[in-house]
């Protein structure tokens, strides 16, 4: 694969536009959705999260809250437990454009994780399930490593409530 | 398809065959080094093995300035400070370890604390928190598995805390391992064939997983295909030196393979039993190693398809039609597990350990799903299959 044509400004541009929904999607799926709820509440309340784009961003940062969901934070990569950052602008633009999964990107050297390797694991799961809620079908096949389709009145509540809860966010504060 | 991107790395010197620890002496001159401390434990002593090394270091005019040889199976920090205490005392400059991955891992963190000060090994836990290189460190492996010889990783016990303390940094890779196969001609038979199954399992996931890159695979069939012609040689004929020399190799080989590829599903559970029930990390590979091939053939059937070559040679791999490649391969590994519990009792169940309760397969399974290995398994595995697969690795 070569340098993808999309200029690197308009990469990062979408990228950080996507790490904004994602972020947002892992707070509303750690309500909405049973299986993201169980993944969240084994870290720690307090646990701090951040994905990030070598070598200034753009990032997110999530920590867990005391009843166990995921809030969005504003503190450093040198504050947070898990650190997950991509090499490149390129590297992450792939996985957010879906044309990479999360694993098959850890695979390719495209991201490095810094923090306990099994809290690393438990991330990603959060983000597949979201995906898998939220994407159409066709684009979350390539997102995710195997796609189990979910029955479409479960997709639809949950996804629907997700998409609610992001969009609220974006205009409640 | 051909691998879009990949990274591989291993600058560790591989200095192999027969009289490789007459090299010792010329390798220590050219880092500089004249004081070299021995790092060992007290089987390997009591084997024997250090009075070749020792032999092969005086004859090249290097004396050991001090030897450490109370490394134990688990190693923790109290062994390491000590260790790096006789280092200091003893005006050391070069690390020679002589053992297995316990061994290997010990030096590796005591090198941290002579190079970088202190006693306090956990500031540098975790990965990349080496500021610069360490003092010359060289690895003589006296069995034929675990690849920590060319790997940059160490793991630690903290008693006190009860956990494992990872170390990952590329200055943790030593600056030479030298293979000789004297140094594994004493290995008992059961050992042999539980650190070769260890090898042997290295070098298929490396091959299958997602991490696999051209490189990678080159060091895995290799080591994948002497492992199969050597390792029941090795067990008949303890005495055979060139089938000892193949395995040591081979054993190197799946460790570079690996530490560039990555391992999946038999490591997830490998190191789940191992913290669950305290069995050897070869054993766990040998026990689950053809169940999650089985696992994972309807998703990378091709790529276990193709061990067919390394593993049963050209007459085999040709004879069999491409569809049944992957189970031809798998059942090659039962059928060298089965000869192995013929020749050394090695277990092929879980229930054949006599150390796991079934009750405990749900912890396994609950820890196997974190374990970071399984990220690079090339199949999703959820924990009701996870459940499955134990259940029939059970017996």
């Amino acid at each position: 694969m070569t340098a993808h044509p999309v200029s690197l400004r308009a990469q990062r541009a979408y990228v950080a536009l996507m790490m904004t929904v994602i972020s947002r999607g892992l707070c509303a799926a750690s309500i909405n959705d049973d299986e993201v709820r169980r993944e969240v509440a084994r870290f720690a309340p307090g646990y701090r999260i951040v994905m990030t784009v070598f070598p200034d961003g753009p990032r997110f940062a999530l920590s867990v809250s005391d009843d166990h969901r995921f809030v969005r934070g504003d503190f450093s990569d040198a504050e947070a437990d898990l650190v997950i950052r991509f090499k490149h602008i390129s590297h992450a633009y792939l996985v957010f454009t879906f044309q990479e999964g999360t694993a098959r990107a850890f695979a390719n050297d495209r991201m490095v994780a810094d923090g306990d390797i099994s809290d690393s694991i438990r991330l990603v799961r959060c983000l597949n399930r979201m995906e898998a809620l939220i994407l159409p079908g066709l684009v979350a096949r390539r997102a995710v490593k195997e796609y189990r389709p979910l029955p479409l009145t479960q997709k639809l509540r949950t996804a629907g409530g997700i998409y609610a809860r992001v969009a609220a966010s974006f205009f409640g504060r | 398809m051909s691998k879009s991107y990949y990274e591989f790395f291993c600058p560790v010197k591989i200095i192999a065959g027969h009289s490789a620890l007459e090299h010792i002496p010329f390798e220590l001159s050219t880092l500089g080094a004249k004081r070299p401390m021995v790092l060992t434990d007290a089987g390997v002593r009591k084997a024997g093995l250090l009075a070749p090394v020792e032999a092969a270091l005086n004859s090249g005019g290097i004396e050991v300035a001090a030897v450490f040889d109370d490394v134990p199976p688990d190693s923790s920090l109290a062994t390491v400070r000590a260790a790096a205490a006789l280092y200091r005392e003893h005006d050391c400059d070069a690390i020679l370890a002589i053992g297995g991955g316990s061994v290997i891992d010990t030096s590796k963190a005591v090198n941290i604390l002579v190079s970088l000060g202190g006693d306090d090994l956990k500031v540098y836990a975790g990965a990349h928190n080496l500021p610069h290189p360490l003092k010359p460190q060289f690895v003589i492996p006296t069995t034929s598995g675990t690849g920590s010889e060319v790997t940059l990783a160490a793991v630690i016990s903290d008693p006190e805390r009860s956990v494992k303390l990872p170390f990952a940094s590329y200055y943790l890779m030593p600056n030479a391992t030298i293979l000789d196969p004297r140094m594994t001609l004493t290995l008992p038979a059961h050992i042999t064939a539980m650190t070769g199954m260890d090898a042997m399992t290295h070098a298929v996931e490396a091959y299958t997983c997602l991490a696999a890159n051209p490189i990678s695979d080159a060091y895995a069939t290799a080591a994948i295909q002497k492992i199969a012609n050597n390792l029941l040689t090795a067990i008949d004929e303890p005495k055979n030196a060139d089938a000892r020399l193949e395995l040591a190799q081979a054993s190197t080989m799946a460790g570079i393979a690996f530490s560039n590829a990555m391992v999946g599903l038999v490591h997830s559970l490998g190191h789940a039993t191992g913290a669950v029930c305290h069995l050897p990390h070869g054993l766990c590979m040998s026990l689950y190693l053809p169940y999650a091939l089985e696992f994972n053939k309807s998703v990378n059937g091709a790529r276990i398809g193709e061990l067919l070559l390394p593993l049963a040679g050209a007459e085999v791999y040709a004879k069999t039609p491409p569809a049944q490649r992957a189970q031809a391969a798998i059942d090659f590994i039962r059928r060298l597990r089965d000869q192995l519990h013929a020749k050394t009792q090695l277990p092929r169940t879980l229930q054949e350990t006599g150390k796991v309760r079934r009750d405990q397969l749900g912890e396994i399974a609950d820890r196997a799903l974190n374990d970071g290995s399984i990220i690079f398994n090339p199949k999703e595995a959820d924990l009701g299959q996870l459940e499955a697969i134990l259940e029939k690795a059970w017996g």
